[in-house]
């Protein structure tokens, strides 16, 4: 009895937080909005993350042979090297709002959509992550695969996109994926510059009906429901990737 | 088979990690069809010097000639040469995440532009001679390590290099499957591919070479034919080395 009077009170609760006043659109627009920023800012993150992880695990593995090579390719691995390092540590040594907010009211201070300013901020972010995980995971491939590679004739690049890089991501998957969730989590702040994420909707439509229950449970929900469909699909695809060992 | 052609000729060959000198000025001249092989003892540097003749080492000092080119200049397009010298290595280096058949296809693709039809009809053709037609779409992982070295030969020959370097092709493989890619080398050796082959196999050495080279701390300490090697040793070092290996 006292079950079901509890369930019709928290329809009625329902009705009132999202129904009324068509309030379960801006939940809707912040879902889109938390998604776009977390897909846009992990495409952003894995292109600088194999950028950044190639100069840096080239540099560390092969630094020494170039340099005792001569000639310009030295300096200007070792000029690009620096300016990831820099890049890392500046990145990795401030907190993700600072960043988000630095982009938003000093660097982008002309753009009012705050949505692709977030993509940058958390691209930018998570790029740093991704590159050390990126290269932690070439370093970890046998130095035979690469020097198989270059004796077959193909050249630097060619060994890398062809060779080095598909295994590499085998093996970061797992990692990889860590990191993608808490990107996703992380992206939660993004009302800090205006952008009504996911977070932002249910804190606001608590804040307009005074009921908090409801609005901060169904977000605390999404969240949950997005990071499980995402860890099945990463299973999925590690189980397909497995395929070439037996 | 051996032609007057010099194909692969070494000047003055140095090479130092840090402050160890492993080759100490290694002279040698090796022609067209020509089968050499390098004994000696661990550490010698006979594995060093083989890595220098297509500069998965580069060499600190002196020069290394490939069809006349000096190869050791930076100025040199080294993948174009290395497209013409194919390389076996001890750990076969197999590109576990591809099939046999990709293995095989993915440098004539991508470095000589040709169909992949093309690049597989002429990849099965060449894992039939060694008899592996059979797991042409099986992965790395599923073969014994015989298949693998022969695959890996194979993958080199796809390449239709002038020149097959042997970095002590048998040493990592159970006894019993050594004979298997001896038996591919010899095939080879047969039909007038230029070898120069590191190992430990004295048997094949005595079989095949038409040459061979005795390395000892960065030297060439004695060379000749493999009955003058074998049954008549001239130094010490060589009569020691022989004395414990045979």
């Amino acid at each position: 009895m006292f079950l079901v009077e509890w369930f019709r009170s928290l329809i009625d609760e329902f009705k009132f937080v999202f129904v009324n006043g068509n309030r379960y659109q801006q939940m809707i627009t912040g879902f889109v909005n938390t998604l776009k920023i977390t897909f846009g800012a992990l495409l952003i993150g894995i292109l600088i993350g194999i950028v950044v992880a190639a100069v840096r695990s080239t540099y560390d593995q092969s630094g020494k042979a170039l340099k005792n090579h001569g000639g310009i390719g030295y300096p200007i691995l070792a000029f690009f090297n620096a300016i990831c390092k820099v890049y890392l540590a500046v990145i990795r040594g401030t907190p993700v709002v600072v960043q988000l907010m630095i982009a938003y009211f000093v660097i982008f201070i002309s753009i009012k959509n705050g949505v692709p300013i977030a993509i940058f901020a958390f691209g930018i972010n998570s790029g740093a992550y991704v590159a050390e995980i990126f290269r932690g995971g070439i370093m970890s491939i046998d130095k035979g695969q690469f020097e198989a590679g270059r004796s077959l004739g193909l050249n630097y690049v060619q060994t890398m996109v062809h060779i080095i890089i598909p295994q590499m991501f085998k093996t970061v998957l797992p990692t990889l994926c860590n990191e993608f969730i808490a990107l996703l989590k992380e992206t939660s702040v993004a009302g800090y510059v205006g952008v009504v994420d996911l977070t932002k909707a249910g804190n606001a439509i608590a804040g307009r009906t005074y009921s908090y229950f409801l609005p901060l449970l169904t977000v605390a929900a999404i969240y949950l429901i997005i990071v499980l469909i995402l860890t099945n699909l990463v299973a999925r695809l590690e189980r397909r990737l497995r395929n070439s060992d037996h | 088979m051996t032609t007057d052609t010099v194909i692969i000729k070494t000047e003055n060959l140095e090479k130092a990690f840090g402050k160890i000198e492993v080759l100490k000025g290694i002279h040698t001249e090796i022609k067209k069809g020509e089968v050499v092989v390098i004994i000696g003892p661990s550490g010698s540097g006979k594995s060093t010097f083989l890595r220098t003749l297509n500069l998965l080492e580069d060499p600190t000092g002196g020069k290394v000639f490939f069809e006349g080119n000096d190869i050791t200049d930076p100025k040199v397009n080294i993948n174009l040469h290395r497209q013409k010298m194919g390389m076996v290595f001890q750990q076969f280096n197999l590109f576990p995440h591809m099939t046999v058949l990709r293995n095989m296809t993915i440098a004539p693709m991508k470095l000589k532009k040709i169909s992949k039809q093309e690049a597989e009809n002429r990849a099965l053709q060449l894992l039939e001679r060694v008899g592996l037609a059979d797991r042409a779409n099986a992965y790395p992982a599923q073969l014994s390590g015989g298949q693998k070295q022969r695959v890996a030969i194979v993958r080199a020959l796809c390449m239709q290099p002038d020149v097959m370097l042997f970095d002590e092709p048998t040493s990592a493989l159970d006894p019993e499957m050594v004979g298997e890619v001896l038996d591919v080398m010899k095939k080879l050796a047969d039909e007038g591919m230029t070898m120069v082959v590191v190992t430990h196999e004295m048997g094949f050495a005595r079989e095949v070479a038409d040459r061979v080279l005795f390395i000892d701390d960065g030297v060439i300490v004695e060379e000749g034919t493999p009955e003058a090697i074998f049954e008549h040793p001239q130094s010490p070092r060589l009569k020691d080395f022989l004395s414990k290996v045979i």
